[in-house]
């Protein structure tokens, strides 16, 4: 299928719209050359709803406006909205003289409605265009779908940038494997094999009743009959009920390791409990450290009124009394006996200077002797010798009597590398106070213990439906042999009488095909998957320019038995495409699959994708382009200038036509000049992707737009 | 309890220039003001006696306060709590006035001290105000820088060489 023009009628922003696309197989490139709001999403809109109707529509055409947002309600209350598209569409044929051959048939499609009528519902007319006129073909919707392209398909070849993220990108792995599983089925055929298969087992069921009918043995007949449609009803259940289970587990296997993963990443951030069992310790002992600070700081303030300093201070003054005293002292004029300290020697066995006082040694008692005489002495002593002599023996204010640890100086170094330490101490904590906060704050409400605990009931799951998964298979075996054994018997009872051999016979063709379909569905999956896996990934390397054996850091993508789109790392290792790769690298992986899919199922069709090049660098841009213009059989992009600039010359010897669009309602403040139309609409010129006329010119040149983009 | 005999400066005032009152209220902990770090001092005598200190050290003249308008510190019964003041105090007054009787004359002795202690504050100002840190560290730090200075070259080393030779 190839599309030739389409035209629009009062579509919300497309009043009065042609579009002519390329149908040479040279140039097989169509591009729109389009801005942001100017009706790009509302022409893939349109298209969709020609061929499929509301149905096809965001929210399935509910509060979707489809007329012009200003329509004129003074132009009638009636507002007709219609869209034409015509089409070709390749038919395989054989021909009376037994050739066969491909035959390209021309055909117009029309939808229309009309607003503000009783009904706002939509009619569909398709025509084929021969030499004599156009032939209507009825009904449409069922040519559309047997012939043409099947519903679930609009998404594959009706393209939005960011909605075909979908494949790679939906809320759960269920929902993507669903999204893909169902574009394979439908391209490849395998859902319509599916089909066949159904109705073949519906047949067989109805022979095998058939074959209670028959009179001769029916006894036995009837029993057997009936216990085989018995038996083929509860394999189906089985199936049914295995398929399901299998899905389950497979989803279950999948979120297990991101669950793993999730309780890495909360484990690297830490145990919320050991967090902020670990601020709490941290806070208490910053909270010591701080009193421990205080009172360091209270003794360094206690340095200023310690004896120390003034003595250290007086030293000079200090010597000078004290070498008076002395001299006193040694002049005999200090009875210094008089002081407690004296008295007390006389009570021990040795002299302040050193000497024994031992009274049974004639030193020692000559010496006592003395003490006691300079005691008696000092009773004589006056006033002044009394002050003077306790001044003498002030030793704690003796310059020269101090040890070296006792100066003021030596205190403060002590308190001062204390309070530094303390002070480093408390900084640290503070600090770690503050990490603990982050951390704890960062971590915001993950829970290890939920994780682990969610963990555990997955696992749980897992194992469930794994007993289950067995079980069924187990039972199938049984049932399958049962099966086996019972049709054998039926088989045998049927031979014996005319109707029996009759429904025999049809039931063995009946089972011939459907082993055939079974065949035929498992090749495709197996090989046609293959070979959209293996073309996906050549067309998503290339694209991205990533060569394995250079060592790209994304090494392969494949699609999975499970339908599932993987993508590998260095050594095998598993990349999430919906989180580890970038944007680019998203878009390309999503165009990839598409285009494979389209290639290998040899459907033609065209491709509309809508800013598909959004996100890249200038190389990945220019990759992209390039390879999907090679692998589609038509190709209509919608691209903005930005995603144009860099790839120019690309577009002038692939595109075989170029169209602008412009949005009238961007006057004054994006378009230079006044559009010729008053209404708010969508306006198409004939310039270029290198071209600007007075319609389309904008006061932002693509240079300023690129770098904003950026 | 220390009796008069210890303390002869029990019924005497700790005095200083009316100046000099702010400095005493602003860096000596009271019961408002209790950051060691901003307020170094524990109590008032403790700056005025660091004045003393430091104008003996510095060789300082004693002001004479009769000339002008001074604000009562403390009561001298001060010293009953620690004594070695008091008798520092003397000695200070035996090395400024060159004779030991000086001891028995308290009045005369205080005049000195609170002399002393009047020309020294200013300069304890100064080393609590100079430098970035707080003043504690300000004052810490000079006191420190002036106490290594001098005991490690001049005061302490001709204390020491003076003795060593007997000389006075």
């Amino acid at each position: 299928m190839k599309l030739i023009r389409a035209e629009f009628k009062n579509f919300r922003l497309l009043r009065d719209l042609r579009l002519d696309f390329s149908t040479d197989s040279e140039k097989k490139l169509t591009v729109i050359r389009a801005e942001n709001d100017t009706g790009k999403t509302t022409i893939l809109n349109a298209l969709q709803w020609t061929f499929y109707g509301n149905a096809a529509l965001p929210g399935k055409g509910k509060g979707y406006r489809l007329h012009p947002i200003d329509w004129d309600m003074s132009k009638g209350s009636k507002i007709p909205i219609s869209v034409q598209v015509d089409f070709e569409k390749e038919t395989f044929q054989l021909s009376r003289n037994g050739n066969s051959g491909e035959t390209t048939s021309r055909y117009r499609i029309i939808r229309e409605t009309t607003l503000g009528g009783t009904k706002p519902t939509s009619e569909v007319k398709l025509f084929k265009i021969t030499d004599i006129g156009a032939e209507p073909i009825d009904p449409p919707d069922a040519w559309i779908r047997n012939e043409l392209l099947r519903f679930e398909l609009r998404e594959v070849f009706f393209t939005d940038g960011d909605r075909a993220l979908s494949f790679i990108e939906a809320e759960s792995l269920t929902d993507k494997r669903e999204q893909v599983e169902k574009a394979i089925r439908s391209l490849l055929g395998i859902e319509a094999i599916e089909a066949a298969l159904k109705h073949l087992k519906g047949t067989t069921s109805k022979l095998n009743k058939d074959a209670k009918n028959v009179d001769s043995d029916k006894t036995d007949l009837t029993e057997v009959a009936t216990e085989l449609e018995q038996l083929d009803k509860e394999i189906q259940d089985l199936e049914k009920k295995r398929d399901d289970a299998k899905l389950q587990f497979d989803e279950l296997t999948r979120k297990l390791p991101e669950i793993d993963k999730d309780i890495e990443a909360a484990l690297l951030k830490g145990n919320r409990e050991d967090l902020e069992r670990e601020l709490k310790q941290t806070a208490s002992e910053l909270k010591r450290i701080e009193e421990l600070e205080a009172n360091i700081e209270k003794a360094h303030s206690q340095l200023f009124r310690n004896l120390s300093l003034s003595r250290d201070l007086l030293t000079p003054l200090l010597a000078k009394s004290f070498r008076e005293l002395d001299a006193l002292q040694a002049e005999g004029k200090l009875p210094s006996v008089t002081i407690p300290s004296l008295e007390e020697r006389l009570m021990g066995s040795t002299c302040i200077c050193g000497e024994s006082l031992d009274e049974h040694s004639n030193d020692g008692k000559r010496r006592r002797e003395h003490i006691r005489h300079l005691i008696e002495e000092s009773r004589k002593a006056d006033e002044l010798q009394r002050r003077l002599t306790d001044l003498y023996y002030r030793l704690d204010l003796k310059p020269n009597k101090v040890n070296a640890n006792e100066h003021w100086v030596a205190e403060y170094a002590e308190i001062s590398n204390r309070r530094d330490g303390t002070e480093r101490q408390r900084k640290a904590l503070e600090a770690r106070c503050r990490a603990l906060e982050v951390k704890l704050e960062d971590m915001g409400d993950i829970d290890i213990q939920e994780l682990h605990s969610h963990k555990k009931q997955c696992i749980e799951r897992q194992t469930h439906f794994n007993n289950i998964l067995r079980e069924c298979e187990v039972n199938l075996q049984v049932l399958q042999e049962k099966h086996r054994s019972l049709t054998a018997t039926l088989n045998n009872l049927m031979t014996k009488q005319k109707k029996g051999k009759h429904i025999l016979a049809r039931l063995n063709v009946a089972r011939d095909v459907e082993q055939v379909l079974r065949n035929s569905c498992d090749r495709i999956t197996d090989e046609e998957l293959d070979k959209v896996s293996t073309l996906m990934n050549a067309i998503f390397l290339e694209m991205i320019g990533a060569d394995p054996e250079q060592g790209a850091i994304i090494q392969k993508a494949e699609i999975s038995k499970e339908f599932d789109i993987l993508v590998y790392g260095p050594n095998n290792a598993s990349l999430n495409p919906d989180k580890e790769l970038n944007g680019a690298s998203r878009r390309a992986l999503t165009l990839a699959f598409i285009l494979a899919l389209t290639k290998v199922s040899e459907v033609k069709a065209p491709n509309i994708i809508d800013t598909p090049l959004g996100m890249m660098d200038s190389y990945v841009r220019r990759s992209v382009l390039k390879t999907t213009i090679r692998e589609s059989s038509q190709l209509i992009l919608f691209l903005t200038r930005a995603e144009i600039t860099g790839c120019e010359d690309i577009l002038d010897t692939e595109a075989g036509r170029v169209i602008t669009l412009t949005n009238s309602a961007h006057y004054p403040k994006i378009l230079v000049n006044k559009p010729p139309v008053e209404a708010h609409q969508t306006l198409r010129c004939e310039c270029n992707h290198r071209q600007e006329c007075d319609l389309c010119k904008r006061r932002i040149d693509v240079v300023a737009e690129t770098a904003l983009d950026s | 309890m220390v009796h008069q005999d210890s303390n002869p400066f029990v019924n005497m005032q700790l005095i200083a220039p009316s100046t000099q009152r702010d400095a005493y209220n602003v860096y000596c902990q009271t019961a408002e003001r209790t950051t060691p770090n901003q307020s170094p001092f524990p109590r008032k005598v403790d700056l005025w006696f660091t004045g003393l200190s430091l104008a003996a050290r510095k060789d300082l003249k004693p002001v004479d306060l009769k000339k002008q308008e001074t604000v009562d510190i403390i009561s001298g019964a001060i010293f009953n709590t620690d004594g070695w003041q008091a008798q520092a105090i003397m000695l200070v007054a035996i090395a400024i006035d060159g004779n030991l009787e000086i001891v028995l004359e308290p009045r005369r002795m205080m005049d000195i001290a609170n002399g002393l202690a009047a020309a020294g504050v200013p300069y304890v100002v100064e080393m609590l105000r100079e430098g970035n840190q707080p003043p504690i560290w300000n004052l810490s730090d000079a006191l420190d820088d002036l106490l290594h200075s001098e005991s490690s070259t001049e005061g302490f080393l001709v204390e020491k060489l003076s003795e060593a030779l007997g000389v006075s």
